[in-house]
């Protein structure tokens, strides 16, 4: 899938676009086409082990001789305090949300990303734009203009996914040190009890990724595996992957 | 009645001014970011007076940022997309300056021009009046694509203020006698 030269033609807000090619309207002012880099994207709700993979996915890619730079969700130099101190207080709405986070992603998308695929690094991406749109859709937000939204970002060369139930992903995150206000969707207030909260808004969420994986093409992981099964199989995958990319840089 | 200003709201100042004065905004970051404050008044200083039956005066609306991001290279159509959540005002007024007025008044009220207002972003030039113009000039051809496609109302800004106001009082009168009647 990421051996087809880009074809040049207008693309859609959805799926079926070019990896390394934006969604939508993308950003005019910034060309990326037959850049070398690639983007790998781990996707999977709260607590599902996203961060450690990718931490050994680094690790292994750098031995063998990859450039990486990793991109995490909310960790832009622009946004984070704006959007931490959005979340200790309670003046966001869902739309305020949507649009921070969109801020955010364009914010690391033009200062980490794009300059990482033109000088052909691998950028490994702790959540994409998936997550965003899976929070605006549990919310209500139209699933439409979400993806228009997302028109300015580019198509991930693979999008891996780590599936779980939420009762599985309840005992995890419990056990990982409780859970987190956000994490249960309270500001949905589906009620005041935390561990029902966060049932409920990980299911719904986990259903807005369910209805995505198709669309846009994730690779599912059974997220229950232990954490060396899942690594092996991302390697696998990636590996693969890599063996075709021969434009990636490698020292 | 109610006013409200660009750029104003609590939620995105720190990030705006940070951005700025750092000169680390890019055309979408600050698109984004004005979207962001867009909405955040919306929710609190547009619709709940809205709902109240006051009148609203916005300076400045959606129509600034379809203006200034396109004239910074974002898309015409993602934009507009972008601000479809916002209220379609019942009036939006147009006041129109030649380039070179625009330019004149500006600099007779401060000594410099702001790095984002005079464009400086773009680094279509070095030189702050020449970097303006050419900005300027873009934006003032976006906003005559959009007189037509919203429907804003023209006033000519190069009269008196006296001059400026009565046209405006009459364009605000005609349009809350008709909102009368209909209502």
């Amino acid at each position: 899938m990421s051996t087809q030269p880009p074809d040049g033609t207008e693309h859609g807000a959805h799926g079926g676009v070019t990896p390394g090619t934006y969604y939508g309207h993308g950003l005019p002012y910034l060309s990326v086409d037959r850049y070398p880099g690639k983007i790998i994207a781990i996707e999977g709700t709260d607590g599902v082990g996203r961060s450690t993979q990718i931490h050994l996915l680094r690790e292994w890619l750098e031995v063998r001789g990859y450039g990486v730079v990793e991109t995490g969700w909310t960790r832009s130099p622009l946004m984070q305090p704006t959007i931490e101190l959005a979340k200790s207080s309670n003046t966001l709405n869902k739309l305020t949300f949507t649009l921070l986070y969109a801020c955010d992603f364009a914010d690391r998308l033009e200062k980490e990303i794009i300059p990482a695929l033109k000088a052909g690094f691998i950028v490994l991406a702790d959540r994409y734009i998936y997550t965003a749109i899976a929070r605006a859709g549990v919310r209500g937000t139209d699933s439409q203009w979400i993806r228009r939204l997302y028109g300015f970002a580019i198509a991930p060369h693979l999008v891996f996914y780590l599936k779980i139930e939420a009762d599985a992903l309840a005992r995890r995150v419990l056990e990982g040190g409780g859970i987190a206000y956000w994490e249960a969707g309270m500001d949905m207030k589906a009620g005041d009890d935390i561990y029902d909260s966060f049932k409920s808004y990980q299911r719904a969420l986990l259903k807005e990724y369910a209805a995505m994986a198709d669309e846009f093409g994730f690779r599912v992981l059974d997220g229950r595996k232990s954490i060396k099964a899942i690594q092996e199989e991302l390697r696998r995958q990636i590996g693969e992957f890599l063996e075709g990319a021969e434009d990636v840089v490698r020292t | 009645m109610f006013v409200t200003e660009w750029n104003s709201s609590a939620l995105v100042k720190a990030a705006t001014k940070a951005g700025k004065k750092k000169n680390a905004l890019t055309p979408m970051t600050f698109s984004l970011l004005h979207a962001t404050d867009f909405a955040d008044r919306q929710l609190y200083s547009i619709i709940p007076p809205l709902k109240a039956g006051m009148i609203v005066l916005a300076d400045r609306y959606a129509y600034t940022a379809f203006a200034r991001d396109v004239a910074r290279g974002v898309d015409r159509q993602w934009v507009r997309d972008l601000y479809s959540f916002a209220v379609q005002p019942n009036l939006a007024v147009y006041f129109r300056v030649p380039i070179d007025v625009s330019l004149d008044r500006l600099l007779a009220r401060r000594v410099k021009l702001k790095f984002y207002e005079a464009g400086l972003d773009m680094g279509w030039s070095s030189q702050p009046s020449e970097s303006f113009r050419i900005f300027q000039s873009k934006v003032l051809d976006e906003y005559d694509r959009l007189v037509p496609e919203f429907g804003l109302s023209v006033v000519d800004a190069t009269g008196s203020i006296t001059e400026q106001q009565r046209e405006f009082r009459a364009l605000v009168s005609e349009k809350l006698a008709v909102e009368r009647v209909e209502s």
